[in-house]
């Protein structure tokens, strides 16, 4: 579904992702971990097509995006690490009207209600204005919109940041679930912790390049953690 | 989606308490407008009525009198308050309402309602129009700083991108909905003067009145579509919604407070109005070099003409000198055609000099839109200068019409008599009285303002496609 040949972006002189090989099928969750800068949001961009490569090329469910960024946009949904809602709408007005763009108008308002529900937005919740909600509320309102959008993939940019525990508990318990739903998700994070839980791959990224790409279910916690503090601690940007 | 977006945009403004305050602010400025020029045009309208059927008793009432003198008494042309100067005054609170018809002088309008006015009511502008064309920018650039820039601010261009909306769509929707909020609030408003002007004219046609207000609502439409591009281009390119309110809020205090102000100014400076005795000196010249010699044939083709005039038929000059007339008639007829002439060319040299100053601040209009929807809107409601001019030319007529008559009496019935004829009682109903009916069309005022209503059209076709250049470049990332 997702696929990234020899994905680069320099900013001036800087990479910042070089070469990255990639591929999520549907119904996986690949997680992607590193430092600040490490790559994770830019290539998440250029996944969305706010950026274009420097070289090779990011593919959507076989469209590639520099070339057809309509035709890919229309499978993807995003939720960054601060869900883009309009304050003065409720929940489901926000949903009405992102589905109406998407060209879903023929979802009626007890459909859309049953997107929020499915996220766990409570129904007495939906009619209330976003500017009033947590930010647990609208990330659910986010994946609502990628729900109702049918969308065949999921990118997620530090969506667990600031989330409680519980709340956090809950969002990755839903990626899950939408997972199942063969939908393909990649999501840029720092928590080690839900990564291991909720992902089928974990790649760790450092200085623009992915260093390893490892299957979650062959680690355990505290391998992952070591794994990802000796790349970190290691002084060369390749190891 | 496009009715997706605009449904979008108004649920936002009528949940924007800032908006919702404008309104408010507009709606209780119109009101009182609306309540107090409707108060002083049926006063005015009532005064003139009054005023015209006490004048008329008057002249009637003259009994035996020596025409001259009638004629020096003369008679006062009143001028009926347009209907829609409910909605704009325009320049009729700065211009007389009364003209005096008197012999041998073209007198100018007097009486102004300005110098009557509260000293309080000369602090704002509280006409209809006024609070309309300063505020209706001031309600879209508020509503219209963040179009584009809160959705960058906010990340919500991403999400409409990766929604499937195109910069398109998106522009279109945001241009519809931000004017037709200002499209909706003139309309209303120009609705409610239109019928109050309607139901509050005794004087005025109802189709005229209808038509005008049909113009004014096209006019204010245009001004509106303008500002939303000016809005929408500045929210496009401005980094924050603050710096682009900012930016906004400074083109607005420019191009609606300050520069009809300065354009005014510099066009009164570039071609300096005369005041009243350089006026008059001018009259007195142009009246002296107009004076034919004595005995020159264009004497006496003016003499033929005059007395032509007066027995109904072509006569020759041999016959001019054989017929019994009252010279001394003949003579101020002679020469209140010689005098009209001149106050005819000074005036037309006087009204050169506004049109001089109108087109410099139609030159100014290319800087701000509100100037040309000044003029429009003053224009099509029949209070500018131009309507003015048009009473007055009007009065003229009458003027003529009336001294002419009273000379062409004397000059046939009191032969030999000189300045001792009387004119009998009943003659003075053989003189016409002034009807000033129909007043200026609204086609007479479409052709004197349609300059302006192309200049506001000129400002869409600028505002818009530089407006689509700058949301064209939007960046999401």
């Amino acid at each position: 579904m997702l696929k990234a040949e020899n994905l680069s972006r320099r900013f001036g002189e800087r990479w910042a992702l070089r070469d990255l090989n990639l591929e999520i099928a549907a119904g996986e969750i690949q997680c992607l971990l590193g430092a600040n800068g490490a790559g994770k949001t830019t290539t998440i961009n250029l996944f969305l097509g706010f950026l274009e490569p420097t070289a090779g090329a990011a593919w959507v469910n076989g469209r590639q995006v520099a070339r057809d960024l309509n035709a890919a946009r229309a499978h993807l949904a995003y939720v960054p690490e601060q869900v883009s809602l309009y304050p003065t709408l409720s929940g489901l007005e926000n949903l009405v009207y992102f589905t109406r763009l998407a060209g879903k108008a023929a979802h009626d308002r007890a459909r859309l209600q049953e997107f929020l529900e499915r996220v766990g937005l409570a129904r007495e919740a939906a009619d209330v204005r976003v500017e009033h909600y947590s930010k647990g509320m609208r990330q659910k309102v986010g994946l609502a919109i990628a729900l109702a959008k049918d969308a065949r993939a999921l990118l997620l940019d530090e969506p667990l940041s600031g989330l409680d525990p519980k709340a956090a508990n809950e969002f990755c318990a839903l990626l899950m679930k939408l997972a199942e739903a063969d939908i393909a998700i990649l999501m840029a994070t720092h928590d080690l912790f839900r990564a291991r839980e909720v992902a089928s791959r974990i790649g760790i990224m450092k200085s623009g390049r992915l260093l390893e790409n490892i299957a979650a279910r062959d680690l355990s916690h505290s391998q992952l953690e070591r794994i990802y503090l000796d790349h970190m601690n290691c002084p060369d940007a390749a190891c | 989606m496009l009715g997706a977006i605009v449904a979008k945009e108004f649920t936002e403004y009528r949940r924007d308490g800032l908006v919702l305050a404008i309104l408010g602010l507009i709606g209780a400025l119109i009101l009182v407008g609306l309540l107090s020029a409707w108060a002083t045009h049926v006063e005015q309208e009532q005064q003139v009525l009054r005023s015209q059927a006490h004048d008329q008793e008057t002249f009637l009432r003259q009994g035996n009198k020596p025409s001259h003198s009638a004629a020096h008494f003369g008679r006062m042309a009143y001028k009926p308050p347009a209907a829609l100067a409910v909605f704009d005054a325009g320049a009729s609170p700065y211009l007389g309402q009364v003209i005096w018809l008197e012999a041998h002088r073209q007198d100018p309008a007097m009486f102004r309602p300005a110098e009557d006015a509260p000293e309080l009511s000369r602090l704002a502008d509280l006409s209809v129009a006024g609070v309309l064309t300063s505020l209706l920018p001031l309600l879209i650039f508020v509503i219209g700083a963040g179009a584009f820039a809160a959705e960058r601010e906010r990340g919500t261009i991403r999400q409409l991108m990766l929604a499937g909306a195109g910069i398109g769509a998106v522009f279109r929707g945001k241009l519809i909905a931000l004017a037709s909020v200002a499209v909706l609030v003139s309309t209303l408003v120009i609705a409610a003067s239109t019928a109050v002007a309607i139901a509050s004219s005794e004087t005025t046609s109802t189709s005229d009145t209808l038509a005008r207000g049909a113009g004014l609502c096209v006019g204010f439409a245009a001004y509106a579509f303008a500002c939303a591009g000016i809005a929408l281009f500045v929210s496009a390119r401005a980094l924050t919604r603050t710096a682009a309110l900012l930016t906004l809020l400074t083109i607005w205090g420019v191009s609606t407070l300050a520069l009809p102000r300065i354009a005014a100014s510099v066009g009164e400076l570039m071609y300096p109005t005369p005041d009243g005795p350089a006026f008059w000196a001018q009259v007195a010249e142009a009246t002296r070099a107009a004076r034919p010699k004595r005995g020159s044939a264009e004497l006496r083709g003016i003499e033929r003409l005059v007395v032509s005039r007066a027995i109904g038929r072509e006569i020759s000059g041999q016959e001019v000198a054989s017929l019994q007339l009252n010279r001394v008639a003949l003579g101020q007829e002679i020469s209140e055609v010689l005098g009209a002439n001149a106050h005819a060319a000074v005036y037309a040299e006087l009204y050169a000099i506004y049109d001089r100053q109108r087109r410099v601040r139609r030159a100014a209009s290319i800087l701000s839109p509100t100037i040309a929807l000044m003029h429009w809107s003053s224009g099509i409601a029949g209070t500018d200068l131009w309507a003015h001019g048009h009473f007055a030319l009007e009065a003229e007529r009458q003027r003529q019409l009336i001294i002419r008559t009273l000379n062409e009496d004397m000059m046939l019935n009191g032969a030999h008599q000189g300045y001792e004829y009387l004119a009998s009682a009943d003659f003075w109903r053989t003189v016409p009285d002034f009807e000033y009916g129909p007043p200026p069309s609204i086609r007479f005022s479409m052709r004197s303002a349609l300059p302006d209503l192309l200049l506001l059209l000129a400002w869409i076709v600028l505002a818009i496609p530089v407006a689509w250049l700058g949301a064209r470049r939007q960046r999401a990332a």
